[in-house]
């Protein structure tokens, strides 16, 4: 569909946001790197902390010097060729922008992958997208062995969660990992050469700086971005310079006036993933402000200390880290009193969570809306006005949306359909898979998949997942709104909603709760049941209900319902 | 008895203990364990009035010495030790409760041990020579919560400093135990092998009967078993270094080897005995765990 869409989202701009997007201002993240760290120098730029509260920094100059002796490492050591993949496989930790840095410098292409990864997932990514050089957490070289003979990879580097702090707490955290937790596998014998960061940094120095990164345009690939884990086989987003760069820009038209380099942003959910890479790597490190890093947020105690230590200002989270985080005593009882504003994104942020979030923090939680195929950030919701809770906002400047039906013809207003998207920020296409990008990608416009609503406003309301919904007796039942249903009620701590084969009615809603740890009596289907009796037309209301002591999830918390299913699927196929 | 640079080694050893202590928590910790009272409440009684209690009844019944009665009554009443909080982690207990309540049965320590102390041994018939003056107590206790709130500011002011010195500080309790070992039986070999069974009894006795009193004392007053269990290793493992402190600044010569006797051998089997209990709590922790599990499951 070529229509040009009006955008009637424009009047909730108000005062605070422009309606056009200004032009970037860098050519490439390369440049956008060099420039923020000439700004800020001696400012902190990451700061890691682990658990127990030990922690490094790297200075924003520190950033700069460390990225330029990588990218030497890469160019003249390896001899990597720009344009060429470097994969880096690690949970947050002050290695991360070094090693990602210092790949836009080389000009290389970035290859995030989840350090959880199997061996048999690494290979198919690292084979996928030709990945030459490899970044890697030395808690994971055990897949190695498994993994570095079938792939291309010609050179090894390890860090450590505890990378570049002082020497001492390093030391201990790297002792605690070895001889405690026993998470610091031996090294295998391999081919290839193996080298620590460090080390790699030593040999760049020694070698001439990259500088040809003026090179680098907005269409040059930046990032190899895989996706679609939920369907199938991975595959990767061809994101670009110029795709990450027009995203932070609209981050920075949607936020940035309650955005600067005065802000320290808590950086708990992976780097790896595209969420918290453009928002809190790229967007708060342009604009000057601390990250402060944590490795894993599970269990979410692990914060505490970053939280207490650290003037946190922003929080960007999922929804099962804000609920997390508020089952925490030491989190409701003292939330952060620096604490201007939280950006939820990567599910559904529910109502109960939202609400008790504003009313325990005294801070609003804005949703917003983005996918890996857009750099991510679509929607949000304007800071300036009361945020809609249950809406992810309005599309960001520079951005249509349209909401189309399976002819993608577009619906009526008010009426749900999927949503498209198309601007600066929207891919290039999959990588080596000119199928799956026509599926995805047709005259510009991305198909989300997500079906959602518009009001008169503009503001954007996501319905449900497509391909998830449930079809009860004709009447479509979206999960989303029976999980939002179900987290009201103060004994279950979390749901999910699946649909499930019915003899009678095709498909029934089946529930699967998690008992909240905090609540003394215990959850019964009978309660599960009667709640959303009161709350749910019947046909929404779930036939049956299981309880669980918790829900399969992503490397960000997402609920993953697709392993629900699998499970239903091999329950009924046995049971039939 | 040990030597001046002894005493004075083991002093300082206290100190790093009391400074890793201090550091291994937040002024916010102490709020947050206050919100909430019950069980640190729970803990002070198991920890004040049973433990005392139980060391006063074992020095009764035993028709020990004087000098093993102030011994043992000194063991009692001592606060919870530091090595507690790693039984409690290995034990899958709550970790916060136990170093919230080794932290508050330190400061209320100040008060209660010379109270205690003069109570139990005036009822005890401990007097002249063998009786610790109470000042003594409080003097050693005030000195050590001037490292214990240094730590806490040092955690405040540079978390690496504060998590390294936590580290230290609980290593050092197991370093304590060793210098004990090194410096006091060898020249006490020949004490050793006279020491009848009934003094072995005592000495492993408070310890243990110390566990199971605290755990039933939470049950009864309501904690969960998780709770409980924590609750009684606290109860049952005491700041033994401290006692051997105390006596070595308040003894001289033969007495203070007499007197020593019951906290170097306390010292020593609480090591054992809390490894044995705590295994054992981890197995029903462990079991406890799958049973909820298993009940969940159930519930489809």
């Amino acid at each position: 569909m070529n229509t040009i869409t009006p955008r009637p989202w424009l009047a909730a701009y108000g005062q605070d946001i422009a309606p056009g997007l200004p032009a970037p201002t860098h050519r490439s993240l390369a440049d956008l790197v060099a420039q923020t760290c000439e700004a800020f120098g001696k400012r902190p730029a990451f700061t890691c902390v682990v658990p127990n509260g030990m922690n490094g920094t790297l200075r924003f100059s520190q950033v700069s010097s460390m990225s330029d002796a990588f990218a030497s490492f890469l160019r003249h050591h390896c001899g990597l060729q720009p344009g060429a993949r470097v994969a880096v496989q690690m949970p947050n930790g002050l290695g991360y922008p070094v090693a990602a840095f210092g790949v836009f410098k080389a000009g290389g292409v970035l290859v995030n992958t989840n350090p959880l990864y199997t061996p048999s997932e690494m290979i198919h990514q690292f084979n996928d997208s030709g990945t030459e050089v490899l970044v890697i957490c030395d808690m994971f070289t055990d897949k190695l062995a498994e993994v570095i003979p079938q792939t291309g990879i010609r050179h090894v580097v390890l860090a450590g969660v505890p990378e570049f702090f002082p020497r001492i707490p390093e030391t201990i955290v790297r002792g605690v990992q070895k001889v405690w937790s026993r998470t610091l596998p031996p090294v295998p014998p391999l081919e290839v050469p193996v080298l620590r960061i460090r080390d790699a940094l030593k040999i760049g120095r020694g070698l001439p700086r990259v500088t040809d990164w003026d090179q680098i345009g907005p269409d040059d690939l930046a990032l190899l971005q895989y996706t679609g884990g939920t369907t199938g086989v991975a595959k990767g987003a061809m994101l670009t310079h110029g795709n990450i760069l027009a995203n932070l820009e609209q981050v920075k038209a949607m936020g940035g006036r309650h955005m600067s380099g005065q802000d320290c942003v808590l950086t708990a959910l992976p780097l790896y993933h595209i969420f918290a890479f453009t928002a809190n790597l790229m967007t708060f490190f342009a604009l000057g402000a601390r990250n402060i890093l944590v490795p894993s947020p599970r269990p979410v105690q692990n914060i505490q200390r970053a939280l207490e230590n650290y003037p946190v200002t922003w929080v960007t989270g999922v929804n099962t880290l804000f609920n997390g985080l508020m089952n925490e005593e030491w989190f409701a009882a003292y939330p952060p009193k620096t604490l201007k504003a939280a950006i939820a994104g990567g599910t559904a942020l529910h109502h109960a969570v939202a609400e008790r979030w504003q009313k325990i923090t005294g801070t609003r939680v804005a949703e917003g809306y983005g996918l890996t195929e857009t750099a991510p950030l679509v929607s949000f919701n304007p800071l300036d006005q009361d945020v809609r809770i249950g809406s992810i906002g309005v599309p960001v400047p520079g951005t249509d949306v349209a909401l189309v039906d399976d002819q993608a013809e577009p619906v009526e207003r008010g009426k749900p359909g999927e949503l498209i998207v198309k601007g600066p920020q929207v891919m290039r296409g999959y990588w080596n898979r000119p199928d799956e990008t026509e599926k995805t990608l047709q005259n510009g416009w991305v198909f989300t998949g997500d079906v959602a609503i518009m009001d008169d406003d503009g503001f954007l309301t996501i319905v449900d997942r497509k391909k998830d919904m449930v079809l009860v007796s004709g009447f479509n039942v979206y999960p989303n709104e029976v999980e939002d249903c179900l987290s009201k009620l103060d004994s279950v701590l979390e749901a999910a909603v699946i649909g499930i084969p019915d003899k009678g009615t095709g498909e029934a809603v089946r529930a699967y709760v998690v008992q909240n740890p905090d609540v003394p009596e215990q959850v019964t289907k009978e309660d599960v049941i009667a709640h959303c009796r009161k709350h749910l037309a019947a046909y929404k209301v779930p036939k049956s209900v299981l309880l669980r002591d918790d829900l399969p999830k992503s490397p960000i918390g997402k609920i993953l319902r697709k392993d629900l299913k699998a499970e239903a699927r091999a329950e009924f196929a046995k049971g039939a | 008895m040990l030597t001046e640079l002894e005493t004075t080694l083991l002093g300082i050893m206290m100190m790093v203990i009391m400074l890793g202590m201090g550091a291994s928590m937040t002024p916010r910790d102490f709020r947050i364990a206050f919100r909430k009272p019950k069980g640190i409440m729970v803990g002070l009684l198991s920890q004040f009035a049973v433990m005392p209690f139980l060391g006063f009844l074992l020095a009764i019944g035993l028709g020990l010495p004087p000098a093993l009665v102030v011994g043992l009554l000194l063991i009692a009443c001592m606060p919870g030790g530091t090595t507690s909080n790693i039984f409690a982690y290995f034990s899958k207990g709550v970790l916060a409760l136990s170093i919230m309540m080794t932290t508050v049965s330190t400061l209320v320590a100040v008060v209660m041990v010379p109270v205690l102390l003069s109570f139990y041994g005036g009822m005890a018939g401990v007097s002249g020579d063998y009786a610790i003056p109470p000042g003594n107590v409080a003097q050693i206790l005030v000195v050590l919560l001037v490292p214990t709130l240094l730590g806490m500011v040092l955690r405040k002011l540079n978390p690496n400093v504060g998590a390294t010195i936590e580290l230290i500080g609980s290593f050092m309790g197991i370093v304590v135990i060793l210098f004990l070992i090194a410096s006091w039986v060898p020249r006490n070999y020949q004490l050793l092998l006279d020491t009848g069974p009934t003094i072995y009894a005592a000495t492993i006795g408070i310890g243990l009967i110390g566990m199971l009193f605290g755990y039933w004392v939470a049950r009864g007053l309501g904690q969960d078993t998780n709770r409980s269990r924590t609750i009684s290793l606290e109860t049952g493992i005491q700041n033994g270094p401290l006692a051997v402190l105390v006596i070595t600044l308040t003894f001289t010569g033969v007495m203070q080897q007499e007197v020593l006797l019951i906290p170097v051998l306390y010292s020593l089997f609480i090591v054992l005995s809390s490894t044995a209990i705590t295994l054992w709590y981890r197995r029903n922790a462990t079991r406890e765990a799958l049973a909820r599990d298993a009940a969940k499951l159930g519930a489809g």
